[in-house]
């Protein structure tokens, strides 16, 4: 079958790979119907988690229909049209039965490289290196899902498969922002990011109730997204100072929960973009941080600030001290889908949550390479490149 | 050290076995000592190492055994369970008491990372064969492939 893959750095191609087959009782294959690049795969394109194989199939974010399962799934069946979270997740360890399902004991079959890394191992992901347990991506004709029961959803009657395509990372990722960054009724929430994972974390956050969401961002088109489809403000943070507005409009106080949907390649104008660019680029910092400290800076005091960005290893400059003093809560995750699917997919039922406009370019699996050079330089307006295998 | 950097140095210095350099890059990392950071609880004493219980957290009430996995690494082996707090389930412990190998402390994580998987899922997950494009030849990429092989017996457990 035709598969996209990671060749080198900067570099994809669509090859032609086996196709996969039940490994474990519990997995299902996938024929894919959709599959879409994310803002994570730049990093891991880009060659900033050094974990990546020449030959691997690349892709998280996708939605497709049962065509086999293993003999211990109970739960779906062959022609189920389903969703599946990109994060994999048992079911049955500690972390999934808290429904922390990106923490699974068991999804990760590489713990030693992120627990060397990191002191402890997160799960496994589809398509994202083998730090995170090397598993082939959604970037392809047939994929294999472990753990069918716990990760495939139904797609329910009347939402469209691009619809649902985005409940598989996107949308599932801004909920756990939003849920987990303590989102109340009458917040006022600040989102670095217009990117789809920044969309959508503003619009959970009014789904769970906020008054006032506003999206930070410097790319015209990705703004107006926000404003249209979103219906939440913007802010061009080339064009005024950020913290400065924000506290303009919250009565001084500055936002309750301060989402990050940027990630370890943030942009930043003026000297500040190019220390960090430098010291990332002699290694001395793997990641760049600019929202996270701006995040943290413009939170009022007691706030939430809670980073839906990747990040790797260290950055340099993380303001301890606004921390500390501001008595700020700080939180990070990768998305628990599992836990927030079945909302996600009665909201968009209900068409209270729509992401077609997302998908600004789709195209044959074989155009890929050009889908991810757009998405990469984000021309013509891209915002996700959606492949059809 | 960036990540990216270690695995430079690591890959430059790998030889033949592809296995020997991916245990290698994963031990470097392990023991990569950051500026401010000690690194004390994975840079332990190699003599207390090779006794340490290592332990994993089963998340069931009850672990009444046997555990084949364990039992495989022979008699030298000493397993305790004991229960864990609130609602974790069960810690399942085992050790080399009059030391282990790093081979056989590898062999020792994988097998209680299995016997957890087993007891909680049912199953030992697998992730190979699976679809894959062309593997250039590379060091890079040699050194990889070992730190793949090797990481299920690698970590901090
Ligand atoms: N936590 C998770 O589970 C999870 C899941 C998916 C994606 N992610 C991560 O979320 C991040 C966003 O993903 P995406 O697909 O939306 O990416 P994207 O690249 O499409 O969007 C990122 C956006 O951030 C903007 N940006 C850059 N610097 C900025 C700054 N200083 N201030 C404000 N905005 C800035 C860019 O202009 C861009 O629009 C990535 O880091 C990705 O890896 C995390
Ligand atoms: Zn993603
Ligand atoms: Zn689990």
């Amino acid at each position: 079958m035709k598969a996209l893959t990671w060749t080198g750095i900067n570099e994809v191609s669509v090859e032609d790979v086996a196709e996969p087959q039940l490994l474990n009782d519990h997995d299902v294959i996938l024929k894919i119907r959709q599959t879409v690049t994310c803002g994570s795969d730049l990093h891991l394109i880009g060659g900033y988690v050094p974990f990546m194989r020449a030959g691997d199939v690349l892709g998280h974010e996708f939605m497709g229909e049962v065509v086999e399962v293993g003999k211990a799934v109970t739960r779906r069946k062959v022609g189920d049209r389903v969703v599946v979270p990109s994060f994999i997740g048992c079911g049955s360890c500690w972390y999934c039965k808290k429904e922390l399902y990106s923490l699974c004991d068991n999804g990760n079959p590489n713990p030693g490289i992120t627990e060397g890394l990191w002191g402890q191992s997160p799960g496994g992901c589809f398509g994202y290196s083998h730090a995170m347990g090397g598993y082939a991506g959604s970037h392809a004709e047939y994929m294999r899902v472990p753990y069918a029961d716990v990760g495939a959803f139904l797609v329910p009657d009347g939402v469209s498969d691009t619809r649902a395509l985005f409940a598989s990372d996107s949308v599932t990722t801004g909920w756990t922002g939003a849920d987990l960054g303590g989102v109340q009724p009458g917040d006022t929430v600040a989102v670095w990011g217009a990117g789809a994972v920044g969309q959508m974390a503003a619009r959970s956050a009014m789904l769970l109730g906020a008054e006032q969401v506003v999206v930070i961002d410097r790319i015209p088109e990705r703004l107006q997204q926000v404003r249209q489809f979103i219906g939440a403000d913007t802010i061009d943070y080339t064009a005024v100072e950020v913290t400065a507005e924000l506290r303009e409009r919250t009565g001084g106080r500055g936002p309750d929960v301060c989402i990050e949907a940027v990630g370890m390649e943030a942009h930043s104008p003026g000297p500040a973009g190019v220390y960090d660019q430098v010291k990332q680029q002699l290694r001395l910092q793997t990641d760049r941080p600019t929202a996270v400290r701006e995040a943290i800076r413009a939170c009022r005091k007691g706030g939430s600030v809670f980073v839906l960005g990747v990040f790797a290893g260290m950055v340099d400059k993380f303001p301890l001290g606004a921390m500390m003093n501001k008595g700020l809560t700080v939180r990070g995750a990768q998305q628990h889908g599992q836990r927030y699917l079945p909302r996600i997919l009665d909201h968009m039922q209900k068409g209270e949550l729509v992401t077609e406009h997302l998908a600004t370019h789709t195209m044959p699996l074989i155009d890929g390479p050009r889908g991810y050079e757009m998405f990469k330089a984000k021309t013509d307006g891209c915002v996700r490149a959606v492949f059809t295998p | 050290m960036a990540l990216t950097d270690l695995l430079n140095r690591v890959t430059t210095r790998a030889t033949s076995v592809a296995s020997g350099a991916g245990s290698a890059v994963l031990t470097a990392v392990q023991h990569n000592r950051l500026p401010g950071i000690g690194g004390a609880s994975v840079t332990d004493d190699p003599a207390v190492s090779a006794r340490r219980w290592r332990a994993v957290t089963v998340c069931v009430p009850e672990l009444p055994g046997p555990f084949p996995e364990l039992d495989a690494l022979g008699p030298r082996i000493e397993v305790r369970t004991t229960p864990a707090p609130r609602d974790l389930g069960t810690e399942l412990a085992a050790r080399f008491p009059a030391g282990g190998s790093s081979d056989e402390i590898g062999e020792l994580r994988a097998a209680l990372r299995r016997t957890k998987q087993l007891i909680e899922t049912g199953e030992v997950l697998r992730v190979d064969p699976q679809p894959h494009g062309h593997r250039k030849k590379t060091p890079q990429g040699a050194a990889l492939e070992g730190v793949a092989q090797t990481a299920p017996r690698e970590g901090v457990l």
